[in-house]
């Protein structure tokens, strides 16, 4: 009884799935099991990619209401930082004192507001004296940065651009550049300006943000922690800079590319939390208009990731443990890949790289599950899934879904940096991988539901499965029936036919696959 | 009814007739500036004048545009992503039956008008089943496909398929390179019916059901009107001027190059009407001259990162203008007023000092 109502309500979506499953079946008897494996998991890399990228995209516009159309740039970007801490850790360090100290007067930021709540400002004063400060903290900060020694490739020089770096990195060389001295003035110097520009900025903020805040902040030492520890690993960083370079440039190179995984993941998640708190959430009042600010920032983003890593496409070399080619190569089963480390695998006889189709996939099942898990099984979770149902309901219980938000918005934008990272070594680093990521996700996200987390997987799945079989059948033909001639799909059909999907799947069930009837 | 503004009034449309009036004799007065007589200018003799035509041109048609656009978004709220389709089709038609089959301007005009009808009719066949961000993503999609197909070898012969289209030959009495000045005022005469046609259609009963659609279209459905031929109204309005702004650009340009099918041309459609001010007909324009002018300097002076001013601008007017320049003038006319009245009244020395505070 209970079953056939379930089917009387959701027929249409059965008979969609029954002719997904009747097509995906005639597509498997068109070719060989050896060419069906191969394109199966490569649907299946490409799938995950799409749910690393999807996933983050609904949650943060299931919660926050915000179409985060800069996602796609800040897959991109995770990339690029990736290859950077795995191409050239010793940039990696050199940043690390300089942001460190940057950072380090904003942890003062209650103090500040503090402070600025007491001093007793003029009116004239109070408007001008913020935009004075910010002025001076900018000049000083650039005038520091400017002079700050950071062994970086330059995009104008071909002997050291990234794409001739990249390619040393294939090869086995990796040379790092020759340590920078500060130019022109002493360190200490140096590090005084930071820190003086980086508290003035904050204090100039602290006072623009004051007459708004009216609670008071009690004044304790941990107010002062945060502060603190930044300061002193800025200047750790500084003393042992050439340690730290020495030990991650000698590490193996699958622990550097963890790093490089961690770090990428890491900036992911600060720069989501910086966008939230700065660009985002003043405009919550506005809708469409954040649609418009993530435009502006995703061509922004575009632009300074021309500035920095130039515009020519290059690979992030693989690390060691999927990147053998030597003896036992290529492998016939895992265990056998374990041991020679073969970048290929031989199954069914058809040939698959070990890193595109077997640790994407798998690492987006394991995200898959533990970002499910997270959702169904712990507290942060339960409020982002009643906060998707009603969100005023939410803040009404007195939870703090400001701070919700920011978490959902830093962990989309981290999981966006995980798949720009993954995606590195496997399809390249170029300027409009973003884009064509951003464009595969929404595709999957209106497939399976724009704010259902499982209609994510499922939607992103689909899409990588249709491109692969597309392509693969653009290679052999697809013989049309009572006709003799075989029709080959030409290239630029790929991202019609998952557009086409997409909208015949609209057409007929407008929120998509799994989404929610309003 | 009451609320019907006049066809045209002299007092609030003084500022576009201003405007127009710059427009006429802009060719004439940057020819002087150049030491370029009138006459000299009217011929067709070339120099800065022309060269400012051109831009103005251009302008002229991404106004078109970018009006097209205000009135589907700004005034009904119908969020489409698909909008650079309708300019395309337009422009692409115009160059395929010209190049290819030989037809008059006229017959491509009524081609073209066909075709806007019958792409505004396909936009309004999903418009019943999808709303919101969902009609934003289908439209997305039909655009999309638009685009590969104007992309893809197969059809080459017509479209140049990456190359873009060229070797549109226009007839004589239009030709952009001998007859610039007629092309010109033909440009501008067609923007500023346009404008009027409009603002006409804004004002009347059926404009005023369009934006009650865009605030509450429950409630208007509750009213007793059937949202959906309204929709589809301003949708074939709108498709017909993009159509024609298409139409513009094709004979205008040398090679229509297959970006203008692309996602970015619609967005700039939205950035032209963010900078303007959306729902508003004048912001549509100003915000044509502002768009295309820092384009133009900024690609001019700083060259290949001019993308990422565009975009800075962009998050700067979200930030701290976000009603554009009309919106912000007409929410700020009355404060701007009175401090002009209390600058001159410094100067004056006048009683009325009271008024200020």
């Amino acid at each position: 009884m209970k079953l056939s109502a379930y089917f009387r309500k959701n027929l249409t979506l059965i008979i969609v799935l029954a002719v997904l499953s009747g097509l995906f079946i005639a597509a498997a008897n068109g070719m060989e099991s050896k060419d069906f494996v191969i394109t199966l998991l490569r649907g299946l890399s490409v799938g995950s990619l799409t749910f690393l990228v999807a996933s983050g995209f609904s949650l943060i516009f299931g919660l926050l209401d915000v179409l985060n159309l800069a996602h796609g740039t800040l897959f991109m970007i995770g990339a690029y930082i990736g290859w950077t801490v795995y191409v050239r850790p010793d940039t990696l360090v050199d940043l690390l004192t300089p942001l460190a100290l940057l950072l380090s007067g904003f942890m003062l930021g209650d103090v500040w507001i503090a402070l600025s709540n007491r001093i007793l400002f003029g009116k004239r004063l109070k408007r001008i004296l913020p935009w004075v400060g910010i002025f001076i903290s900018a000049l000083i900060l650039f005038s520091v940065l400017k002079q700050y020694p950071i062994a970086i490739w330059k995009v104008a020089n071909y002997a050291q651009s990234p794409v001739s770096i990249s390619y040393l990195a294939s090869q086995g060389q990796n040379i790092l550049m020759p340590p920078v001295d500060m130019a022109g003035f002493s360190p200490l110097l140096g590090f005084a300006g930071l820190i003086a520009g980086s508290l003035l900025l904050a204090f100039c903020l602290a006072v623009m943000k004051a007459g708004k805040q009216a609670a008071t902040i009690c004044i304790t030492w941990r107010n002062f922690s945060g502060f603190v520890v930044l300061l002193l690993a800025g200047i750790l960083f500084f003393v042992f800079n050439n340690a730290l370079t020495d030990f991650l440039a000698n590490l193996n190179s699958n622990w550097l590319f963890l790093v490089a995984v961690l770090v990428a993941v890491a900036s992911g998640i600060g720069l989501g939390a910086l966008m939230e708190t700065t660009l985002i959430r003043p405009l919550y009042i506005r809708p469409i208009y954040q649609l418009m600010l993530t435009l502006g920032l995703s061509a922004i983003g575009i632009e300074v990731v021309r500035a920095i890593w130039g515009r020519p496409e290059f690979t992030m070399p693989r690390p060691e443990l999927f990147a053998g080619t030597g003896e036992g190569c290529p492998a016939t089963s895992l265990a056998d890949w374990w041991q020679y480390h073969c970048s290929t695998m031989l199954v069914m006889d058809g040939r698959i790289r070990v890193f595109n189709e077997i640790l994407i996939p798998v690492i987006g099942i394991i995200v898959l599950v533990a970002v499910w898990m997270l959702l169904q099984r712990s507290r942060l979770g339960m409020v982002i899934r009643a906060g998707v149902q009603d969100r005023e309901m939410v803040e009404a219980l007195g939870i703090n879904v400001r701070r919700v938000f920011t978490l959902v918005f830093a962990l989309g934008v981290g999981l966006a940096a995980l798949g720009g990272v993954l995606a590195a070594p496997s399809i390249g680093l170029s300027n409009l991988m973003g884009e064509s990521f951003l464009l595969n996700a929404l595709i999957a996200l209106a497939i399976g539901g724009l704010t259902s987390y499982p209609g994510a997987a499922l939607g992103s799945l689909l899409v990588g499965l249709l491109q692969q079989f597309i392509i693969k059948y653009g290679q052999i033909g697809i013989p049309i029936p009572f006709m003799d001639v075989i029709f080959k799909p030409s290239p630029p059909i790929v991202p019609a036919s998952t557009i086409l999907l997409m909208v015949i799947i609209l057409l007929i069930l407008p929120n998509g696959l799994l989404g929610k009837k309003e | 009814m009451a609320n019907h503004k006049p066809f045209f009034a002299l007092k609030p449309d003084r500022g576009m007739l201003i405007a127009l009036l710059v427009f006429i004799l802009l060719p004439f007065v940057i020819g002087l500036f150049d030491g370029a007589s009138p006459a000299q200018v009217w011929m067709n003799g070339s120099g800065q004048s022309k060269f400012i035509q051109g831009l103005a041109i251009e302008i002229f048609i991404l106004a078109l545009y970018a009006l097209s656009y205000d009135l589907i978004f700004g005034f009904t709220g119908l969020l489409s992503f698909g909008h650079s389709m309708f300019f395309a089709v337009g422009a692409y038609l115009t160059g395929i039956l010209l190049k290819n089959f030989g037809f008059s301007l006229a017959a491509t005009f009524g081609m073209i008008f066909v075709a806007s009808i019958l792409q505004a009719l396909l936009f309004g066949m999903v418009l019943p089943r999808v709303k919101g961000i969902t009609f934003a993503l289908v439209t997305l999609g039909m655009a999309s496909v638009f685009h590969v197909l104007v992309l893809s070898t197969e059809l080459g012969k017509f479209t140049g398929s990456d190359v873009g289209l060229q070797g549109v030959v226009v007839p004589d009495f239009i030709s952009p390179a001998t007859e610039r000045l007629r092309l010109y005022f033909i440009t501008l005469t067609i923007l500023v019916v346009v404008f009027m046609l409009y603002k006409r259609f804004v004002n009347s009963t059926t404009g005023r059901v369009c934006t009650a659609i865009r605030e509450n279209e429950g409630r208007a459905l509750m009213l007793g009107y059937n949202t959906f031929y309204f929709k589809l109204a301003a949708l074939m309005l709108s498709s017909l001027t993009a159509a024609l702004a298409g139409m513009m650009h094709s004979i205008y340009q040398p090679i229509v190059s297959p970006n203008v099918a692309g996602l970015g041309f619609t967005v700039t459609a939205l950035l032209i009407i963010l900078i303007g001010g959306v729902g508003t007909l004048n912001g549509a324009i100003i915000g044509a001259v502002a768009y295309r002018l820092l384009d133009y300097g900024l690609r001019r002076y700083i060259g290949e990162s001019a993308s990422f001013i565009n975009g800075a601008v962009y998050v700067l007017i979200v930030l701290f203008l976000p009603f554009g320049i009309v919106g912000t003038w007409r929410m700020k006319s009355l404060q701007i007023n009175q401090g002009w009245k209390r600058l001159l009244g410094m100067f004056t020395n006048s009683q009325d000092k009271s008024d200020g505070a």
